[in-house]
């Protein structure tokens, strides 16, 4: 299965994937409509910077989903695909998978009460966050075929959030 | 394999679903003593107000997992002979058995509770019962200042009741918040036309002829009440267990891999009494998220797996009250004569943050009206993982997920 794999040192941080995300999810899904809808359109991934580093922080569609297993509403699913979405009319508002999410992708739809999270663009070929990414930071790719080294690198960088 | 899992709520059905995916040939029966497909039990105080809303787990079980629901209670176990004996009086044999059945209400001994329009609620079938009373009471009083007396009271109220919250110790959701967050929240319910006696308890139920009058206080009033709600706390359901020589003390005893202390028996959910991460001791949990994980994990051990538990977080809650976003995790009100913990607060007009460290680990967190990013809180938590350097961005909220990522310097890769 193809997945988003991102490359931090690709990254210049320019946010065109947080554009590129909020107009896909905006009703008309145009620049030019998103920009004047209001409330305006909310990304679902997050360019975040540290010290020496950038890059899009994005859902995983984790295996074990903490936000999944801890939905107490049912609206959080995993379609046939692997990807984990809402069925929005099921959702409360209780804020438990943001409460969960150890990432901080899950974010609140003020007006609607109810949680807003990544969907893949399941509905298109390529997800719109790596469309609209310029440097190749954010690429869908078949993880068997990215190089081991490439893939160890991001990974360990990944895995020091869990390192005590 | 046959695998027979006494409980069909969450702990049950998350482990149903996990022996299946590990072993496909696995024969699983769920036995669920509620006469009511699997549900999400956290969304019963919604069908206070609205009895026809659907909360059960959508899907066919049977088809999708391959895992048959039997609507039967379990009266007890031959643990010799490997069977659970049925409630209809049929026995069935296992080879590994799973005791999630939950918990049940706790119901004080107060002259005049037992009888007509006194409630608790446990089930879909309990909330109901309540909607159908609130259509005919004018008011209501819920015995206990918890999350499920809390929400309780605000179905209540929405329906229009005069609702008071009746609560032993001095503050609405002891254990579960901290003072000033007790408080804050204490503040909103009251806003919204519910009263609150924190510090009080109920003496006598007063009835007048059988019928439910009101309920007679510690402080000598008297309130007027055509309903009572008990909300004071739950514990574990441990009637199966009887005789069986399995190990308990408040909950079923377990070890590292969910097992009991009889071979081939495990257990999961709110029956069980296990480590609470940041309490460093035991506790039992009597939350979803919990026993989801506790049964996933019992299910893959029963399937042959050894997954290790760590343990929980039994403060991990998160709601809406009145539609303010509440939440608080972990350790969220250290003894104050303890020097061990600083607390940092940023208590602002509309909004409250608090962080319990030890050391520079994060052991707690409360956040009122400001949850964005609070998943990353929680890991830090539950991973114990130090952030001495980051707690000024941790309270001001600035804290995310690319704080704990550093770049890794090419010579420590290997090819």
């Amino acid at each position: 299965m193809k997945q988003i794999f991102v490359r931090p040192e690709l990254c210049m941080g320019c946010r065109s994937c947080e554009i590129g995300c909020a107009v896909q999810h905006s009703k008309d899904k145009t620049l030019f409509s998103a920009v004047l809808q209001s409330p305006p359109p909310s990304p679902r991934l997050f360019v975040e910077s540290a010290e020496d580093i950038k890059m899009p922080v994005i859902c995983r569609h984790c295996e074990e989903a903490p936000c999944l297993n801890g939905c107490i509403s049912g609206c959080l699913y995993r379609d046939e695909k692997g990807f984990v979405r809402r069925k929005k009319e099921r959702c409360i508002g209780c804020w438990s998978c943001m409460m969960l999410c150890p990432f901080g992708v899950i974010t609140r739809d003020k007006e609607k009460r109810i949680a807003v999270k990544c969907d893949r663009c399941h509905k298109l070929d390529l997800p719109a966050c790596v469309n609209a990414c310029p440097t190749g930071a954010l690429q869908l790719v078949d993880l068997d075929e990215v190089p081991k080294e490439i893939r160890s690198r991001t990974v360990l960088s990944g895995a020091r959030a869990y390192r005590p | 394999m046959r695998h027979v899992i006494i409980g069909g709520s969450i702990a049950g059905i998350s482990a149903a679903k996990a022996i299946r995916q590990s072993d496909p040939s696995a024969e699983v029966t769920v036995l669920s003593g509620e006469k009511a497909r699997p549900y999400y039990r956290p969304m019963i105080p919604f069908l206070i107000r609205k009895g026809d809303i659907d909360i059960t787990f959508e899907g066919d079980l049977e088809k999708r997992y391959g895992f048959a629901v039997a609507y039967e209670k379990a009266a007890g176990i031959d643990v010799a002979k490997k069977e659970v004996r049925l409630e209809s009086g049929r026995n069935i044999s296992y080879d590994r058995l799973l005791i999630a059945t939950g918990s049940r209400a706790v119901v004080p001994a107060i002259p005049g509770i037992r009888g007509e329009a006194v409630f608790t609620l446990r089930t879909a079938q309990d909330a109901r019962s309540i909607g159908k009373s609130a259509e005919k009471a004018r008011s209501a009083v819920v015995l206990g200042g918890g999350l499920v007396g809390i929400k309780t009271a605000i179905a209540l109220r929405k329906a229009g009741l005069g609702v008071t919250i009746v609560e032993k110790l001095d503050c609405i959701l002891p254990g579960k918040f901290d003072r000033r967050g007790s408080e804050i929240i204490s503040n909103i319910v009251e806003r919204e036309g519910i009263r609150v006696l924190a510090g009080m308890s109920i003496v006598e139920a007063v009835r007048a002829e059988g019928e439910l009058r009101g309920v007679r206080l510690s402080s000598g009033d008297t309130l007027d009440a055509g309903m009572l709600i008990v909300a004071a706390g739950t514990r574990p359901d441990l009637d199966a267990v009887k005789d069986t020589g399995i190990r308990t003390q408040t909950g079923i005893v377990i070890d590292e891999n969910l097992r009991t202390s009889v071979p081939d028996i495990y257990a999961a959910g709110d029956v069980v009494e296990y480590t609470d991460l940041v309490f460093g001791r035991p506790a039992v949990s009597a939350l979803w998220t919990n026993a989801e994980e506790m049964g996933r994990l019992a299910g893959r051990n029963m399937a042959g797996g050894k997954a290790k538990y760590e343990g929980f977080l039994s403060v991990l809650n998160s709601s809406e009250i009145f539609d303010v976003p509440v939440m608080a995790i972990g350790l969220v009100e250290p003894d104050p004569l303890s020097r061990e913990y600083e607390s940092l607060v940023e208590d602002n007009v509309d909004s409250y943050r608090k962080l319990v460290f030890k050391g520079s680990v994060l052991v707690g967190a409360v956040f009122i009206n400001d949850v964005e990013n609070a998943g990353i809180y929680t890991n830090l938590i539950r991973s114990r993982m130090p952030i001495g350097g980051l707690k000024e961005e941790a309270i001001k909220g600035s804290l995310r997920y690319i704080n704990f990522i550093r770049t890794v310097p090419e010579q420590t890769m290997s090819a």
